[in-house]
């Protein structure tokens, strides 16, 4: 027996081992929690979807061309078609100004032009959707009626102009580092055989880094399909069926995404129709798959693009 | 000869073309960084300008604040930045930590007003420190017995903070009497002691014996130890006589000296120290001073300032159909509440999870695919829509747990399962960026796993787990696509008396105001709650970023 004087460091202090055990199984239990979550997501919407379905066939809720719950109409093309329209819009804003965004903070910027830039682009994601709705709602619409466009108060153009604001950090920082990523070595080669940096940046980094700006793309996609307070604040709340012979009236005119209609479906009142209620879960797990394929493929392509250069 | 000049030419034209066509990339590229900052940036000043309503003021309240605070204060702010680049640190600092001090004693004095009175915070540290003191006996007389100790700290703590109530426990145990909690004692007492009589020992003594503590370790003096204890004390009582001819109260002026006078004192301290950028600590004089004295100047020259919207009456009033009555307090204390509901929730589960898959998960077997499926799980959760998190909030805590619809607690569930994800990401980035020559050196001199964890890996990585969390914190202050979901109240006029009341929230009552055609609301109203929405998350957003660059690890 060892006395207390003498440190015994073979000995296993009672419980220490139970211990160490009990400690791994609940970190373990906090990481499962997230798969948790995940599955309660699926479970409890499908639950209700199926619901939905039942008394609704899906073949008049993926082809309907109606939402008006009071009719008890529940087609969903024309909230798709809003979705869709204001994620075509703001990626025509987001993608070209973020990629180029990134050209400049991983090719261009010196370190004091970075640790400004960086930080400001950072606050614009974290600046909270409902403010950016209010701007688009309060300043925007105005603004681009002084320009002489003839948007109405609600309009599909100013939500997609603030998404497009909003996502440009997603696809900008995603992009930057596939860019950073792309080894020196590639740029040197390029400089010896006399490029210039115009040319290394466009016909060297950015075919390299390809993959990780695609994957930022659809992250920042599907970022700009479950954006729901700037749609909802100020897009309106009419579906519009997406006019092809006339597009412009619909991106001047107002509209409603899946979003939008799932939150005026649970502020109304319409809690007392039931399958009103329910089309809320038809609704939200259709976006759910859509939004965690997109992120599943994005997460495909960076992780096939990081394999490259490892 | 011709040919070649020709040649030379054509050469040097195609330069000049390459390079003017560089340029205009280069120009374009950081045009594209810009204007997304620009115009957010041109919006913020829209909505500060019809918020705070500048231009009601009379001329010569801007002339002279002008000549008091803006020509100081910017001409000392250049000067730093010109000439001494670690004075402007200080300045920065020194600022940021007056705000987010004043900020916190705001928070901290609606806390115990609203939601946990003074009473039941003095009757918690009493609880605490019993059980710190059953602790300390415990270890000296059987310092080996862990597994006892823990068992018995968690008898007492459920002991005193419950007590033992008369019946079956009671009558199970054999005793004669019950135990009462100490709160149920305290509640019991004939006098109530005053509000400050229980702040003093539950919170000053506490936070002056850290300051002390701190000291003492930096400066290796005791002295000075309990020199810092005693000032933070006495600057604490001092407010029995001056917090009310202030006119904030005593509790209101102890809180303020805890949290804003004892760090910003630690910090001036340090600087003084350290003799680098002293100039920097007069910044914040230059514009407290300025504000006063404009202050003073325009009282006493008879100019009107402006009639702002967002002002204290909209800080300390409820919402209401009339825009100029409208205020935004209830949904301020329903905020703070959620998100103490997230904080509480979130940081232990978050910063748990991202250990686990940081140090204990295995990486080959069943176990370690099961690892991989939860990583590339947690990924996919970041990026699903905040609307399907609330209708998961829907489904599961109100349909199916039947917890009241719109409370608190529902809506800091719901928010919380949203940034979960994001708080796991970030930890795990903290965690892993911990160099592994430490653990190894920890792991050498015989640790266990989860001592490493506790004494090297977690302290190494608070700085980097604290940045990601609190600018995670900063966005679930913002999202209000859930709280629309869980049916949190559109317009209160009371603040909720409990975690499980109905509740509304600082977005949730923009959205509401946003629905209003009235001018007024959306002209008004509306900047006004923007702003303080705005401000709030700034200041978060600052505070970590000040984290980030005191102990950013040199890589």
């Amino acid at each position: 027996m060892s006395t207390d004087t003498q440190p015994d460091i073979t000995s296993r202090p009672t419980g220490k081992v139970a211990r160490e055990k009990l400690y791994n199984g609940i970190f373990f239990l906090c990481a499962a929690l997230s798969v948790a979550v995940t599955l309660s997501i699926v479970v409890l919407l499908a639950r209700d979807a199926v619901g939905f379905f039942a008394a609704v066939p899906p073949s008049d809720f993926f082809l309907g061309t109606e939402f008006v719950a009071s009719k008890g109409k529940f087609g969903v093309l024309p909230l798709v078609s809003g979705t869709l329209l204001v994620t075509v819009l703001s990626a025509l804003i987001a993608i070209p100004i973020g990629v180029a965004a990134a050209v400049y903070l991983s090719e261009y910027a010196s370190e004091r032009m970075r640790a400004v830039l960086k930080p400001g682009l950072e606050i614009l994601a974290g600046i909270p959707t409902v403010v950016y709705g209010f701007f688009a709602l309060v300043y925007v619409t105005p603004f681009l009626r002084v320009l002489g466009l003839p948007v109405a108060t609600f309009n599909v153009l100013s939500a997609s102009l603030m998404v497009g604001i909003m996502i440009i950090p997603m696809v900008s920082s995603l992009s930057e580092d596939a860019m950073s990523s792309v080894p020196d070595s590639l740029r040197q080669a390029g400089y010896g055989l006399g490029a210039t940096k115009y040319d290394v940046s466009t016909s060297i980094v950015i075919p390299a880094a390809l993959s990780g700006i695609f994957s930022s793309f659809i992250l920042a996609l599907s970022r700009a399909i479950g954006e729901t307070m700037i749609v909802a604040v100020a897009m309106g709340l009419s579906p519009q069926m997406l006019d092809l012979s006339d597009p412009l009236s619909n991106v001047l005119g107002n509209g409603q995404t899946m979003t939008s209609k799932m939150v005026q479906v649970v502020g109304s009142e319409l809690a007392g129709s039931d399958a009103g209620y329910k089309s809320l879960f038809a609704i939200g797990i259709t976006l759910f798959a859509i939004t965690f394929i997109m992120n599943l493929i994005s997460n495909r392509i960076a992780a096939r693009y990081r394999e490259e250069y490892e | 000869m011709a040919t070649q000049d020709g040649l030379e030419t054509s050469r040097e034209g195609d330069q000049q073309v390459s390079r003017m066509r560089g340029r205009i990339f280069e120009a374009m590229c950081l045009a594209a960084t810009a204007i997304g900052l620009v115009a957010v940036g041109i919006l913020l000043l829209y909505v500060t300008a019809d918020a705070i309503r500048p231009f009601s003021a009379d001329p010569g309240w801007h002339l002279v604040f002008f000549a008091t605070l803006v020509v100081p204060s910017t001409g000392f702010g250049l000067y730093l930045y010109a000439r001494d680049g670690n004075a402007g640190k200080v300045a920065y600092t020194a600022l940021g930590l007056g705000l987010i001090g004043v900020l916190l004693a705001g928070a901290l004095v609606i806390l115990f007003v609203e939601i946990f009175p003074y009473g039941e915070w003095f009757a918690l540290s009493i609880a605490l420190a019993i059980l710190g003191a059953v602790t300390v006996v415990h270890r000296r007389y059987r310092r080996h017995a862990e597994t006892e100790r823990t068992g018995l700290l968690i008898v007492t703590l459920l002991v005193t903070v419950f007590g033992i109530p008369p019946g079956a426990i009671a009558e199970l145990l054999g005793l004669p009497f019950y135990i009462p909690s100490v709160r149920g004692l305290i509640a019991s007492s004939p006098v109530l002691p005053l509000d400050w009589i229980m702040l003093v020992p539950s919170l000053v003594l506490p936070v002056a014996a850290a300051a002390g503590w701190f000291v003492r370790g930096r400066r290796e003096s005791n002295r000075a130890g309990l020199v810092t204890a005693g000032a933070v004390i006495v600057g604490s009582v001092l407010g029995v006589g001056l917090g009310p001819v202030v006119g904030v109260g005593v509790e209101g002026w102890m809180l303020i000296v805890l949290s804003t006078a004892v760090p910003l004192g630690l910090y001036v301290e340090s600087v003084l120290r350290r003799d680098e950028g002293r100039l920097g600590l007069l910044f914040p004089v230059v514009l407290v001073g300025g504000t006063l004295l404009g202050a003073v100047l325009t009282r006493t020259l008879g100019f009107a300032g402006p009639d702002p919207w967002l002002d204290w009456g909209f800080l300390t009033s409820a919402t209401s159909t009339t825009p100029a009555d409208a205020g935004i307090y209830p949904v301020m204390v329903g905020s703070i509440m959620l998100l103490i509901v997230i904080v509480l929730t979130t940081f232990p589960v978050g910063v748990g999870a991202a250990i686990y898959l940081e140090e204990y998960a295995p990486s080959s077997g069943l176990m370690g695919r099961l690892v991989t499926l939860i990583e590339i799980n947690i990924g996919n959760l970041a990026g699903v829509p905040s609307v399907v998190y609330g209708l998961l909030g829907l489904a599961l805590f109100v349909r199916f747990f039947q917890m009241p619809t719109g409370s608190v607690i529902v809506g800091g569930l719901a928010v919380g399962l949203l940034i979960l994800p994001i708080i796991i990401i970030s930890a795990q980035e903290a965690i892993r960026s911990v160099p592994d020559s430490m653990r190894e050196a920890s792991y050498g001199m015989g640790a266990t796993r989860w001592q490493t964890v506790r004494n090297v890996v977690l302290p190494e990585a608070l700085p980097g787990i604290l940045t990601g969390t609190i600018l995670a914190f900063g966005r679930a202050i913002g999202e209000t696509a859930p709280l629309l979901m869980i049916g949190m109240a559109a317009s209160v006029r009371v603040p909720p008396n409990g975690f499980f009341s109905r509740s509304g929230a600082m977005p949730r009552q923009i959205f509401q105001w946003a629905r209003q055609f009235d001018p007024a609301f959306l002209n008004g109203v509306l900047p006004a709650g923007v702003v303080t929405l705005v401000f709030v998350l700034l200041v978060m957003n600052g505070t970590a970023i000040i984290i980030r660059n005191r102990y950013q690890r040199g890589s």
